[in-house]
């Protein structure tokens, strides 16, 4: 049952991809933009010009450049992307898979690690919000979601930047690292396995790199922690409210249960959709957590993606969307058999 | 888990609990606070079975919920106490009200599906509340769930233990919830209308099932209803409760002899009447011998299924008639593909073969265009009178359409109609401008029914027109159907699982079983000496509000195994269709397709062994 529902899952993700890689090869060449000019200057040889826009692929009718891309009757030296190639970036020359191989890890890593966190801190706090409605927790609750979630995501990682780091150290409390990349030049990096900063070091048993990636960690995480779990716990707390309305808790109360037992009873059924949302927001974050990653300077994948497309680099272009769909679809997958394996009514 | 480690011995004191003038009251904004009940009070006796009856929002269940402490917020316990065991239910603090909710008092509530929780599996969820008042470990109340489920009736408790509710029937899953409320041996056990929105052959299983669960354990049960059959089958004393009060409180028997208060003679009115005059001079006289007004040939509805080469046979070939001015039951369970048979007739549904003729027409050969222009003389009246009027109409615009539509009458004539109609279904001119939110369920189905009449229809299917209501209503409104029947001969295909009204309005009665027609008969034929054993099972099961002859009362209570097919192609069984839960099946049944025969006595019968004889005709138990 699971099995076919993951194939066929797959497949339909197949189309879409292709559906999506057709898609935006076309809409960036509809674009009205002009990639070799940017390259070579405005002031270039129409010789120059040329030779660029030939070396680039792009004196080529589209269908051909698409051919070249996808890999299949290319007129070009390089394989494609059936092959398993992205190509080569037109700013770095540098492969492109390499490249998001090297930034994707980056963005993952603090996402995951603060959607986690975001998520244990939003179910207690929803459960006492949702148990006694109007009370402290409640208005604790309420208050957070407003405050946190209404303001922008840079303005937070400013003001952390701004008291952990300069303000404690002026202080003299022991402060946040300068929000410069992921290491302190100082520590050596661990050989890269997975691309998260912590399991590598953990696997290479480096321990003051796992603990110096923790500490630069710490910051970014908590800033898009503090971001994200305002409208996961409002969303959770609706759900525990309706929830705890229902006859089946009324029956659970009738029946005697604890109210411990209770409330296990409402979170877990309050909790199937909120994980949805968490998935919603997994899938935004991957290309959206720029501001976060250009604050800290760390680097990660929506940050290449943002200098890929100010530069015209179709093919990083392509890369990074193919890339994003692709682990957006997966991790919708996921969350949609962790969905299944908590209520058992969803059947695949 | 044996009768005898079941029973407990007699409680020291003689009451199991007594509530003393309790009175719950509902704040309302800018409004005096609503009284949902009003000084309550009630003493009950070990192993005794109490009814509390009364119409939606008497505060039936407000009460029966107050016994045991608890209120849905925003309402509150404004007064009077609720002795347990001689300690008030309603001064203890939540903790030790705690531990006696669901040991001692077990409750039972209705949509059963909806009150166990979707996520976890159903023997979890016993054994969690059974863990919550008894120190055992897991796998001893894993153990003593599965023991629960085998007492409460459910065949095979290992594998539906492992069940979660949504794969449960409605009668599977209310057995869950009996389950847990006598987990713990509960000295009281409450139950909140248990049985609503199940069928009458499951209804009985249950009722049988929990009557038999509670005289093993000696349990008092209050039973929360609203159906004078459960009343009168399985309750030893009644309490009837209007406005929030209880106006009456009775044994049984000298209830239904002797009612006292007004609202329970008027709920008491149709089985009063029955050997009455009255009804006789009511009664419309059908000529059997007229040409039929209807007649249906071996109609049949399949509905597909989507991505399925198989299909929902909801209608399989029934044939009846129906003659001028005969009243003619359509009775059978849900599923049973009454209703269904009732819209193909109309064609609201459009057949998939058979004929229906109406005198010499025959309908299902019409154009929809044609038979829209017949439409006048074949009305239909729903179930639910508030869906099938539209909201922003007054009674003047419902009643008016019909006129408009069918008729070349004036202004003035049209006027002078309503004025005629409204007379006749008895709603008072003063609510010509009502909308239909402003009325009572009654009152909206007199403008049904005044709408349905309104072009002097011959005919008129009543698809559950009393189910909705009140059993108070009901009463009305079938006099009402009788009345116009005689002064205007409407014939009326009348459609209900209540075999007390088709009792009660009915000539003949044509009982379906998964979209067959299973026997033809006259009432008295039907209802006196079933022939079918699906019909000898479904008027057994049903609860006639008679105290004379008890369910609990009888020696065999037969009834139906299992529960009904789903209707669709493959699952339908090869032969007889009851083959599997009918009580005298033979191996002739299994792969032999029944069909429907006239015996001796002028009825038809859809089994081999009544048409062979092989069966004998007995006088039913059901009354």
């Amino acid at each position: 049952m699971l099995l076919r529902f993951v194939t066929r899952r797959l497949a339909v993700a197949i189309i879409q991809l292709i559906g999506i890689s057709l898609f935006v090869f076309f809409m960036i060449r509809i674009l009205p933009a002009d990639p070799v000019a940017r390259l070579v200057g405005l002031n270039a040889t129409k010789e120059a010009y040329d030779l660029a826009a030939h070396n680039l692929g792009l004196d080529q009718p589209w269908g051909q450049q698409l051919l070249n891309y996808l890999g299949i009757y290319s007129n070009r030296p390089g394989d494609g992307v059936l092959q398993g190639d992205l190509g080569d970036s037109w700013v770095t020359s540098a492969p492109i898979l390499e490249e998001l191989v090297r930034f994707l890890p980056i963005t993952l890593e603090f996402i995951t690690y603060a959607l986690l966190i975001a998520f244990l801190i939003a179910v207690p706090m929803a459960m006492a919000a949702a148990t006694k409605p109007g009370k402290t927790a409640d208005r604790v609750t309420f208050v957070w979601g407003l405050f946190a979630g209404a303001q922008p995501e840079f303005w937070w990682g400013l003001m952390f930047v701004f008291f952990f780091f300069f303000q404690f150290h002026e202080w003299g409390f022991p402060s946040a690292p300068a929000p410069l990349g992921r290491l302190n030049p100082m520590v050596s990096e661990p050989h890269t396995i997975t691309g998260f900063i912590l399991i590598d070091s953990l696997l290479a048993g480096n321990f003051r790199a796992f603990l110096d990636g923790a500490h630069h960690l710490m910051l970014p995480v908590f800033t898009l922690v503090f971001v994200v779990s305002g409208a996961i716990i409002k969303m959770l707390r609706q759900n525990m409210i309706r929830v705890l309305q229902s006859d089946y808790i009324l029956y659970a109360r009738s029946a005697g249960l604890p109210s411990r037992q209770v409330g296990f009873y409402a979170m877990r059924a309050a909790m199937a959709p909120a994980m949805t949302l968490v998935g919603i927001f997994y899938g935004f974050l991957l290309g959206g957590a720029v501001p976060i990653e250009l604050i800290y300077s760390l680097g990660g994948i929506g940050e290449y993606s943002i200098r890929s497309i100010l530069a015209f680099d179709y093919p990083a272009i392509q890369g990074t969307v193919l890339i994003i769909a692709m682990v957006s679809l997966l991790i919708y997958l996921v969350i949609d058999i962790l969905h299944a394996a908590i209520d058992p009514r969803v059947t695949f | 888990m044996s009768v005898q480690e079941i029973v407990r011995p007699a409680a020291a004191s003689n009451l199991v609990m007594e509530a003393r003038n309790v009175t719950v009251r509902f704040p309302i904004e800018d409004a005096p606070e609503v009284t949902a009940v009003n000084n309550f009070s009630i003493q009950i006796k070990p192993g005794e079975f109490i009814g509390i009856m009364g119409e939606p929002g008497c505060g039936k269940s407000v009460a029966a919920q107050a016994l045991l402490g608890l209120v849905r917020p925003p309402g509150y316990l404004a007064s009077g106490e609720v002795l347990f065991q001689g300690h008030d239910l309603l001064k203890m603090d939540p903790e030790e009200s705690r531990k006696l909710r669901g040991k001692d008092i077990g409750m039972i509530v209705q949509n059963p599906r909806y009150s166990l929780h979707p996520m976890y599996r159903v023997g979890q969820q016993i054994a969690k509340v059974y863990r919550a008042h008894n120190p055992v470990t897991k796998q001893e109340a894993w153990d003593h769930a599965i023991a629960m489920l085998r007492m409460v009736g459910i065949n095979d408790p290992e594998r539906r233990a492992n069940a979660y509710a949504h794969e449960l029937s409605s009668g599977m899953a209310q057995r869950v919830l009996i389950a847990i409320a006598l987990s713990s041996k509960p000295k009281l056990l409450i139950a909140d209308e248990p049985t609503s929105g199940l069928d009458v052959t499951i209804q009985a299983q249950f009722l049988d099932q929990m009557w038999e669960n509670v005289r093993q354990t000696n349990a008092a049960v209050v039973l929360v209803t609203q159906d004078l059959g459960i009343v009168a089958n399985y309750c030893d004393r009644v309490l009837i409760m209007h406005k929030g009060s209880v106006v009456e409180q009775a044994d049984v028997h000298s209830f239904f002899r002797s009612p006292n208060h007004e609202y329970s003679r008027a709920i008491l009115a149709l089985q009063r009447e029955e050997t009455s005059e009255e009804r006789n001079t009511r009664e419309v006289k059908v000529d059997s011998t007229s040409k039929p007004l209807i007649k249906v040939d071996k109609l049949t509805k399949l509905f597909p299924i989507r991505r399925s080469e198989s299909k929902v046979h909801a209608v399989d070939g029934a044939s009846f008639e129906i003659r001028p001015g005969e009243c003619l039951g359509l009775v059978g369970e849900s599923g049973s593909g009454k209703t269904t048979a009732g819209r193909c007739l109309l064609r609201l549904v459009e057949p998939t073969s058979g004929d229906i003729f109406y005198r010499d027409l025959n309908l299902s050969k019409l154009t929809r265009d044609e038979f829209r222009k017949k439409r006048d003389k074949l009305q239909i009246v729903f179930q639910d009178p508030l869906d099938s009027l539209n909201p922003r109409w007054t009674v003047e615009q419902c009643l008016m359409e019909p006129l408009n539509l069918h008729s070349t009458m004036t202004a003035e004539q049209k006027r002078a109609r309503m004025q005629e109609l409204m007379q006749l279904v008895g709603i008072d001119p003063g609510q010509i401008h009502a909308l239909p939110k402003e009325m009572s369920a009654g009152r909206q189905q007199r403008v049904s029914i005044a709408r349905a009449i309104a072009t002097n229809p011959d005919f008129i299917v009543l698809d559950e027109p009393t189910s909705a209501l009140t059993p108070e209503t009901t009463a009305e409104i079938i006099r009402l159907l009788m009345d116009l029947s005689r002064k205007l001969g409407i014939a009326y295909l009348f459609i209900s699982h209540d075999l007390t009204t088709v009792k009660y309005i009915c000539h003949r009665v044509v009982v379906m079983y998964l979209g067959q027609v299973v026997e033809v008969g006259t009432k008295d034929q039907v209802f006196n000496t079933p022939a079918h054993p699906y019909a000898k099972a479904l008027l057994s099961s049903h609860l006639f509000p008679n105290v004379e002859n008890r369910r609990v009362d009888r020696a065999v209570r037969e009834t139906l195994q299992g529960e009904i097919p789903s209707p669709i192609t493959e699952r339908l069984p090869k032969g007889c269709y009851l083959y599997g839960r009918c009580p005298s099946q033979k191996d002739r049944c299994k792969a032999e397709k029944q069909e429907l025969k006239t015996i001796g006595d002028g009825r038809q019968v859809r089994c081999w062994r009544v048409a062979e004889g092989d069966l004998p005709i007995e006088v039913a138990v059901g009354h």
